[in-house]
């Protein structure tokens, strides 16, 4: 069955009239008409231009438009905003659209077990939420593990996963415990390695909220109730576009495991400059996690840290876990001792540190190449 | 990779320039049981040296990583003065590559 013609999702949009500009999102999108959720409005027949976009999904369209009606706050999940007509006198924003409309009327075009997950972390102190969400996703993608929803409870959890892990979006609530959601965006966004992750605020707030994590570098602010249906089709034309835009060699992932903080923030950067999706852990502890929730394609152990031996590690993989993932010893140690670990450790290779990390990159490379 | 470099040796040196220091007051000190995590951390740092292709220094922290493991096994004098040494050499081939880098930053 083909979950099609769902015909929403939401879309970040910037109204600007000759008076005011506004920063809102939008839903209900269709060749014509758009319906933009915000408290600001002006007489009908007001002539404005809107940009639409959403980051890794859509361009940014700028459409002329006008005012074509507009809503009072309603029932929850109807809530007030202005209908804008679109001008589509244009052949190149009418493409634009149809192209656009198109993608969203698709049916779901997940096919390929192998395929990896649209990675999406959730922050969000309500259990409710968080299991509405799981619950949503399961229902929603045909395909299970089309898309993978991590789960944090507030900022500084958040943080920790977001430094060990690549996530496509980032979901994050307004009101949470301790640090509000507009810190944590604004932390991400000054973080080199993350400040373009997509990212998406929520909230009961309101106007307030909405500036707040706008102001902060959200991409898009929706509010609460949400609207599971549209942020899902969102999700979906993330994931799809991911998909497309990625060649399948680079898409794999790859989780590092070395006690040096260094090491791991340096391996995880020539990866990731090469096209990998990269995890990287500390301890044994975090290993693990990040073993079962980020199903890597291939696993990087260093050999001697202070909580056990990477051999050792590997050796436990293969034979106690029955992982077969491809699984690289990495260590300064001597070549000949580190061949005689790995080849004990039922290990699938050995990289010497010394090699430097072009040739780290190209194993990697190499390996997964032959192991597709 | 360049990139990769300008952003990561300065770090490097940072850290490789604190962990030879302390291995150095170890060392000086005949702090004997402080070898056992001066020896890792120096493999630590071999391996760091290795991971950005600083093919001096990756070599010279593994000797002085095994002569602090001789050291914690049998302490004597010999041993103590080849060990700082060893690491005073390290010392100043981690400044050369500060300096270096610093001019290459300061000329980009």
């Amino acid at each position: 069955m083909a979950l099609a013609n769902w015909g929403r999702f939401i879309v970040r949009a910037e109204i600007h009239s000759s008076s005011e500009s506004v920063v809102s999102y939008g839903f209900d999108l269709t060749e014509t008409s758009i319906f933009v959720v915000t408290e600001w409005h002006a007489a009908v027949g007001t002539p404005v231009s809107v940009r639409l976009s959403f980051p890794k999904i859509l361009e940014p369209i700028d459409v002329p438009a006008r005012i074509g009606d507009i809503r009072v706050a309603g029932e929850p999940g109807e809530p007030a905003g202005i209908g804008l007509v679109f001008d589509t006198t244009s052949s190149d924003v009418r493409g634009k659209l149809a192209s656009l409309l198109e993608r969203v009327n698709a049916p779901l075009t997940f096919t390929a077990v192998e395929d990896r997950p649209c990675r999406v972390l959730l922050v969000d102190d309500s259990w409710l939420i968080r299991d509405m969400f799981t619950y949503g996703t399961a229902k929603f993608f045909e395909r299970p593990g089309a898309l993978a929803i991590d789960h944090a409870e507030d900022a500084e959890r958040a943080w920790g996963k977001l430094a060990s892990s690549t996530y496509d979006l980032v979901i994050i609530d307004y009101f949470l415990p301790s640090e509000d959601g507009a810190s944590l965006i604004t932390r991400l966004r000054n973080d080199e390695r993350l400040s373009h992750t997509p990212v998406v605020a929520i909230s009961v707030g309101g106007r307030d909220a909405r500036e707040a994590t706008l102001s902060a570098g959200a991409d898009v602010f929706v509010d609460k109730p949400l609207i599971f249906r549209d942020l899902f089709n969102t999700l979906r034309m993330l994931a799809e576009g991911r998909e497309q835009a990625r060649p399948a060699a680079e898409r794999k992932a790859i989780l590092v495991f070395d006690d040096s903080p260094f090491a791991l923030a340096l391996t995880r950067a020539a990866l990731e400059s090469a096209g990998f999706t990269v995890a990287i852990a500390g301890d044994l502890t975090s290993f693990e996690r990040q073993r079962v929730s980020f199903d890597p394609d291939l696993i990087l152990v260093d050999v001697q840290m202070p909580e056990a031996f990477g051999d050792d590690v590997a050796s436990t993989l293969r034979g106690w876990h029955g992982v077969q993932v491809p699984i690289l010893l990495v260590s300064s140690l001597d070549q000949s001792e580190l061949a005689r670990r790995a080849q004990r450790a039922q290990a699938s290779g050995y990289i010497c540190k010394g090699a430097g990390m072009p040739e780290l990159v190209r194993r990697c490379r190499e390996l997964l190449e032959t192991t597709r | 990779m360049d990139d990769l470099l300008a952003k990561f040796v300065p770090q490097f040196v940072e850290l490789a320039r604190s962990r030879v220091a302390v291995a150095l007051s170890a060392a000086a000190q005949y702090d004997q049981a402080a070898t056992t995590k001066v020896a890792r951390d120096l493999h630590t740092l071999a391996g760091e040296a290795g991971l950005l292709g600083l093919k001096e220094v990756a070599p010279l922290a593994r000797d002085c990583e095994l002569k602090a493991k001789r050291l914690h096994a049998s302490h004597t004098d010999a041993e103590v003065e080849g060990l700082v040494a060893a690491l005073r050499q390290l010392a100043q081939l981690i400044e050369g590559i500060g300096a270096a880098s610093t001019r290459e930053g300061g000329s980009a």
